[in-house]
């Protein structure tokens, strides 16, 4: 997959995903398939960022496009964007996935340390031409280390707030504003009202 | 959050004012987008196979096979998948969107169940098998793709094994194994794995082969 593929795939995100979803609900096939093919690389990259394993990642990706075949029609547009629904249904079952299949622990020792890679670097590296990718990594950069490493280890990493206070060995009251302040700059940032 | 806070956190927004619990809402919103818009920064591609499998997955129900162990019913589901498959492909689509509301099919049901899972591998003489399963609706629906169908004279037979050994899930012969194939599994049985064995034609009471490929169901 060249760069350019993977540019005008996410550029298509911005179709009307509103209008497929809702062809999907009547189960219509190819506009499964077209909404697959706009939204894939998203989903399947942030099941792999979190579970890190290819394996689990294909099979939870899997299960995340079967519910969205099966509750296409419970999406409510009133309650934000087709992709808001769909990241947040990805993300969810990521996380599940990460905490029944086993301990944080074990998982780094499985798939070598865990190292911190945060977003924003491999953005840099990587597609840095794509104007909303730089201005994610901008917004990404904003932040203050430790509201990233927050992001970072809730979101990336499925642990909960008490998980990173523990991990950081910082209160949780602390934590609990790093996220807050964190996720508002981002907001901000993305222009997100 | 871990579920006990979620649904402490429903409990709490049942109770607030309505203002609050909009206000809530909002909040939410804006996170689910910024998170969203965030997901341009892990993007990934898939491997291709994946969309295969699901639109398999999906396409397929239209032409779901149930199987039993019996193999006189077996013939008359074979009859029928082939039947469905007669009648064209081209047709599921509409066939789908004018149907009245059908009641929801065994593979819906699964595709629907909050715990469903999904387990793949590939079979060593080409081709892959899916199983996608709910342990609460206590049935799978195997997919397999691009399988070579059995040697003149032989069908695979689908095992569940389990703490008893293996039992059987039925068979699929050469006209079943179509290039894409679809079929249910209704009752698990408590079984941790999948195996495949090749018998002689009508299928066997237990395995007289080794497993040539085995998925857990876990």
């Amino acid at each position: 997959m060249t760069t350019l593929a993977q540019a005008s795939t996410l550029r298509g995100v911005t179709a009307d995903l509103d209008a497929l979803l809702r062809r999907v609900a009547e189960e219509d096939v190819e506009a499964f398939a077209a909404f697959y093919d706009n939204t894939r690389a998203r989903v399947f990259g942030l099941v792999l960022r979190v579970l890190r394993d290819p394996g689990y990642s294909e099979e939870t990706t899997q299960d995340v496009y079967l519910q969205v075949w099966r509750n296409a029609r419970t999406y409510n547009p009133a309650a934000g964007t087709p992709l808001a629904w769909l990241m947040t249904l990805a993300h969810r079952r990521a996380v599940d996935r990460v905490r029944s299949e086993q301990s944080a622990s074990q998982r780094e020792s499985r798939y070598g340390a865990a190292n911190v890679d945060l977003p924003a670097d491999r953005v840099a590296e990587a597609v840095i031409q794509l104007d909303e990718q730089r201005q994610v990594t901008e917004c990404l950069e904003s932040l203050t280390d430790p509201q990233r490493e927050c992001i970072q280890l809730a979101y990336y990493e499925g642990l909960t707030y008490v998980q990173v206070s523990e991990r950081l060995a910082a209160n949780l009251a602390t934590i609990k504003s790093r996220m807050r302040d964190g996720i508002r700059g981002l907001r901000k940032c993305l222009g997100v009202s | 959050m871990p579920q006990t806070e979620l649904d402490d956190v429903d409990r709490q927004l049942a109770n607030v004012p309505p203002p609050v619990a909009i206000a809530f809402a909002d909040e939410v919103r804006a996170v689910r987008e910024t998170m969203a818009k965030l997901s341009v920064a892990t993007a990934q591609e898939p491997p291709s196979h994946l969309r295969e499998r699901l639109l398999a997955a999906v396409g397929g129900e239209a032409r779901v096979i149930e199987m039993r162990p019996q193999s006189t019913r077996w013939r008359t589901a074979a009859l029928a998948a082939a039947a469905a498959v007669a009648i064209g492909l081209g047709a599921i689509g509409v066939g789908i969107a004018v149907r009245p509301e059908p009641k929801p099919s065994a593979a819906e049901q699964i595709f629907a169940a909050p715990d469903v899972r999904t387990v793949s591998g590939p079979i060593p003489t080409g081709g892959t098998a899916t199983v996608v399963f709910s342990r609460e609706r206590n049935a799978a629906v195997l997919v397999m793709n691009n399988v070579e169908p059995p040697a003149p004279g032989t069908v695979y037979q689908m095992w569940l094994v389990g703490a008893k050994g293996p039992e059987s899930a039925g068979t699929m012969d050469a006209a079943a194994v179509a290039p894409s194939t679809t079929a249910v599994l209704p009752d698990l049985h408590g079984s941790t794995a999948l195996a495949f064995t090749v018998e002689p034609n009508g299928g066997s009471s237990a395995p007289t082969t080794p497993a040539f490929a085995e998925l857990p169901l876990a």
